[in-house]
């Protein structure tokens, strides 16, 4: 079965202590303010992600929240984002990369789309507050 | 108290060997290629095992294909580099041990060209017939061993090595019988595979390994799985691999201390065997390994001599244990172009761990006292 | 050591050696043991043979065959490629065509695979949603050029067992040679082959409690079946299988069938309760599936698939547990198991199995934390994705 052939998979500690505990899972209560929310991914292809963002008075990302199905390092990576982007700006969240954050957790090179994937989540939900404000500007 | 003077058919298990071996047969059996925890220290376990054989003769572990033992490795070269091929040739040397010459005669049988690197009378390669034979026509594969199992004798495989790959041909040395009692250095002998077996280091049987330049397309034998990166299918024998590291690192470490000390008795045993009438000592004026001593004593019948000695339990043989009892005489002997009848009367005897100068004194003395009975007896029916 | 602490339910995989087999093997290595060559002539060599003609009997004895039909092999990878390979190039001459299924084990697939590339004719049938080969389907494809049937007699994922007594009928009417994978269920169930037509059959030592490395091929000598050999050498084995026989290796598997065929009839009836209370246990989870047939399969395997949730996070929420999976953990193989796509699981649910694999030192209170576990972790997996 599962594995047949070559080294067994090696996820750090780090991965495992995320996936183990993953912080901030979930999702705002219906109706929550200043929330914007993006998915990617399929279920069919292995991974989903469902990313929502709430922004705070000061324009900067109060808290995040995520539902994820996906193999432990798509968990890990969710998990480390959402306490990454605390307290940032829009800009700097933005200039958030994925595959820093894949570095950081040393995941296997094969997991590593999974990082592009959040990385493309994390754009679409910024996205949401840039049409927002143009919405606003209007 | 029986005294055991084989260790080229088999050498016994080194106690230290199988304290490694322990947690492996007891508690610890994770499948190396499980992703569970178990199943990770095995894989660990397996990786210093490789690395451990492979310091032993100078290799990187990546080099290193682990297999169910020396046979299967010398059948995976042969067949993995000629079966199934456009032909090419095979040149194995004469005096290579059976699990290179069965292969060999599988393949003649399917159509190979196969031919035999004949050796002088010491039972050394004759590089200048390896030459020709080279010469001749294209040669895809060279096979031949580092020390013969019978004689002990050790070939010059960097000056085979050198040749070969002038003619653009691949060489395979079988180190089975070397590795552990002289230095073997796999880049210094310049082939492109090797082959090595536990159990002859005082290692578990059951357990061999392939040394090979990864550059060397190669097909396996036993398909499925793929362990041992496709080369080898089938759940590792991971307290034989085990034991295979544990035992190829002490036979590292000891490898000056146990030379000398099985040279010593070597020699010691041989100044007395040359006292007896009608012997002659097999590759007596050629290199050999430190531990085997091959002799013939003439119009004796070797097996015989092996009986009267186990009454007296000593454990000895003829020559390779694998054709014990046959009542043939060696190919190897043959080869060397020796008579038959001082070939049947071949005797081999093999030091290893364990052995002390009372081993050598009692041989000496029970060879002795045969060889009066057997005189007096003549003598009595008038011969 | 942590190993000690989780629970083992991967026996399929492998097994633990028996106490009894470690000190068995242990006295069959070193110098104060029956250490020596068995082709040896002296007594050191002619009591290690004895002990190798002991354990052939053994192993003989457990599936009631002849001491002569048992070729020892390094396992049951190398002895269904001896046997597959040795069997069909021997006999190419009489025809080139092979019978075989999608979810055997990678040995023999990757065995036919070989005998393909060289011009040998496939016929892979297929099992039906229940795991199981149907004779109906072996009768179908045989062809008066078949020269083997190669099916497995337990599937290693499902736990299923074929019905070899009559696609063995079916073989041998069409004077085909049938070779069974029984490396899963030598020692588990009753195997008679005095009454089966089954001409080659393959066993795994490590997987009945002996050791790793170790195994047998079972060669019919009435009819005789004639192989090529893989090994080619100093003709141990009646020349099919070459090399120093392994003492301490051989003595290890005999006792481990020995041990097996004693402890049959009882761990027979503990394992399926076992497996029941698991069962039963984990029906808390919603929409659970069993994976092939419900009753004609081993007592120690129970293979299901979990709804909704992703296979490898499902694996590794399960740590404290050793079990397998069906999902694909590594670079080397991407693809969910292949014997559960086979049996008509998409992709999800095949990646989401977990096979539970029980066996001699199981408990119920094994069994019970295992439950506790794999529904705490589903529920945290499945709420995380909701």
């Amino acid at each position: 079965m599962k594995a047949v052939a070559g080294a067994p998979m090696e996820y750090g500690e780090a991965v495992l202590e995320h996936f183990r505990a993953p912080r901030n899972a979930g999702s705002f209560p219906p109706g929550t303010p200043g929330v914007s929310e993006a998915a990617t991914g399929t279920r069919r292809h292995g991974r989903e992600i469902r990313l929502s963002l709430k922004l705070g008075n000061d324009g900067r990302i109060e808290a995040c929240r995520y539902r994820v199905y996906g193999c432990p390092a798509t968990v890990a990576l969710c998990s480390v984002l959402s306490e990454r982007l605390r307290g940032l700006s829009l800009d700097e969240a933005g200039k958030l990369s994925g595959m820093a954050l894949a570095e950081e957790l040393r995941l296997p090179v094969p997991k590593r789309d999974a990082a592009l994937l959040l990385e493309d989540a994390l754009r679409a939900a910024l996205g949401g507050y840039n049409m927002a404000e143009k919405r606003e500007r209007a | 108290m029986s005294i055991y003077l084989d260790h080229n058919a088999t050498a016994p298990l080194d106690p230290r060997v199988l304290e490694a071996m322990q947690p492996w047969l007891a508690g610890m059996h994770g499948n190396p290629s499980s992703v569970h925890r178990p199943g990770r220290a095995a894989h660990d376990a397996l990786e210093s095992a490789r690395a451990q054989v492979a310091a032993l003769v100078d290799a990187q572990p990546a080099q290193v294909v682990f297999t169910g033992g020396g046979t299967e490795a010398d059948n995976l070269v042969l067949k993995g580099v000629c079966a199934g091929r456009p032909d090419g040739k095979l040149l194995v040397g004469a005096v290579e041990h059976s699990a290179v010459l069965g292969p060999a005669e599988a393949l003649a049988e399917a159509g190979w060209e196969v031919r035999r690197i004949p050796v002088d009378s010491e039972g050394r390669y004759d590089l200048k017939a390896l030459d020709a034979l080279l010469a001749a026509d294209s040669v895809k594969l060279v096979s031949a061993m580092l020390a013969n199992n019978e004689t002990g004798v050790l070939q010059d495989v960097a000056a085979i090595a050198k040749r070969v790959h002038a003619a653009g041909a691949l060489l395979q040395c079988d180190a089975v019988q070397a590795a552990g009692k002289t230095p073997v250095e796999f880049p210094a002998l310049g082939a492109d595979l090797m082959t090595l077996s536990a159990h002859k280091l005082n290692g578990p049987r059951g357990v061999g390994a392939l040394v090979m330049d990864r550059r060397v397309d190669l097909k396996p034998l036993i398909h499925g799985g793929g362990q041992e990166q496709g080369l080898r299918g089938g759940t590792e024998n991971l307290a034989g691999i085990v034991g295979f590291g544990k035992a190829a690192a002490l036979a590292n470490e000891e490898l000056k201390a146990r030379t000398a000390h099985s040279q010593e008795l070597r020699d010691a045993l041989e100044a007395e065997v040359r006292k007896l009438p009608g012997v002659r000592v097999f590759s007596g004026g050629a290199e050999r390994l430190p531990n085997t001593l091959q002799f013939g004593i003439e119009g004796l019948d070797g097996e015989w001599l092996v009986m009267e000695l186990d009454k007296r339990g000593i454990a000895v043989s003829s020559g390779s244990a694998c054709h014990s009892g046959s009542g043939e005489p060696s190919h190897v002997l043959t080869a060397m172009g020796l008579e038959p009848a001082i070939a049947k009367g071949a005797l081999r005897i093999s030091f290893g761990l364990g052995n002390t100068g009372s081993d050598v004194s009692a041989v000496a003395k029970a060879l002795h006292e045969i060889m009066t009975g057997r005189a007096r007896k003549m003598a009595a029916v008038g011969w | 050591m942590s190993v000690n602490k989780i629970i083992y339910m991967d026996y399929a995989a492998t097994t633990p050696l028996d106490p009894k087999v470690a000190a068995k093997m242990a006295a069959h290595l070193t110098l104060d043991g029956v250490f020596a060559n068995p082709a040896s002539v002296h007594a050191p060599g002619r009591a290690a043979r004895a002990a190798v003609e002991e354990a052939r009997h053994e192993i003989a004895a457990l599936v009631n065959a002849e001491p002569s039909e048992i070729v020892f092999t390094s396992g049951a990878t190398e002895s269904d490629n001896l046997a597959i390979k040795g069997l069909a190039r021997f006999r190419k001459d009489k025809g080139r065509h092979i019978v075989t299924s999608r979810i055997e084990h990678k040995a023999v697939l990757d065995a036919v695979k070989q005998l393909e590339k060289e011009s040998f004719d496939i016929t892979w049938l297929k099992p039906g949603a229940d795991g199981l080969i149907q004779p109906e389907a072996v009768r179908q494809a045989l062809r008066p050029d078949t020269v083997l049937v190669t099916l497995m007699h337990a599937n290693n994922e499902l736990g299923t067992l074929n019905d070899i007594a009559a696609i063995g009928r079916l073989a041998r009417a069409n004077g085909t040679t049938f070779h069974v994978d029984a490396a899963q269920s030598a020692g588990k169930v009753p195997i008679d082959l005095k009454q089966l037509d089954v001409d080659l059959m393959s066993f795994a030592a490590h997987k009945v409690y002996g050791p790793k490395g170790m195994g047998a091929l079972y060669v019919r000598r009435e009819p005789r079946v004639n192989l090529e050999p893989l090994i080619h050498g100093g003709g141990h084995e009646q020349g099919m299988r070459s090399g120093t026989l392994a003492t301490h290796q051989i003595v290890g598997m005999g006792e481990a069938f020995r041990l097996a065929g004693e402890l049959m009839p009882a761990e027979m009836e503990r394992l399926t309760a076992l497996r029941e209370r698991l069962w039963t246990g984990l029906q808390a989870i919603p929409g659970l599936l069993l994976n092939g047939h419900p009753t004609q399969r081993l007592p120690g395997i129970l293979n299901v698939s979990f709804p909704g949730v992703e296979g490898e996070s499902l694996l590794y929420a399960c740590e404290g547990l050793a079990i397998s999976s069906g999902s694909a953990c590594n670079a080397a193989d991407r693809e969910p198991s292949y014997v559960l796509r086979g049996i008509g699981r998409d992709d999800q649910l095949a990646g989401a199995s977990l096979r539970f694999s029980l066996g001699r030192f199981s408990t119920e209170a094994e069994v019970d934390a295992a439950v506790q576990l794999v529904t705490t972790q589903y529920r945290r997996l499945a709420a995380l994705a909701a």
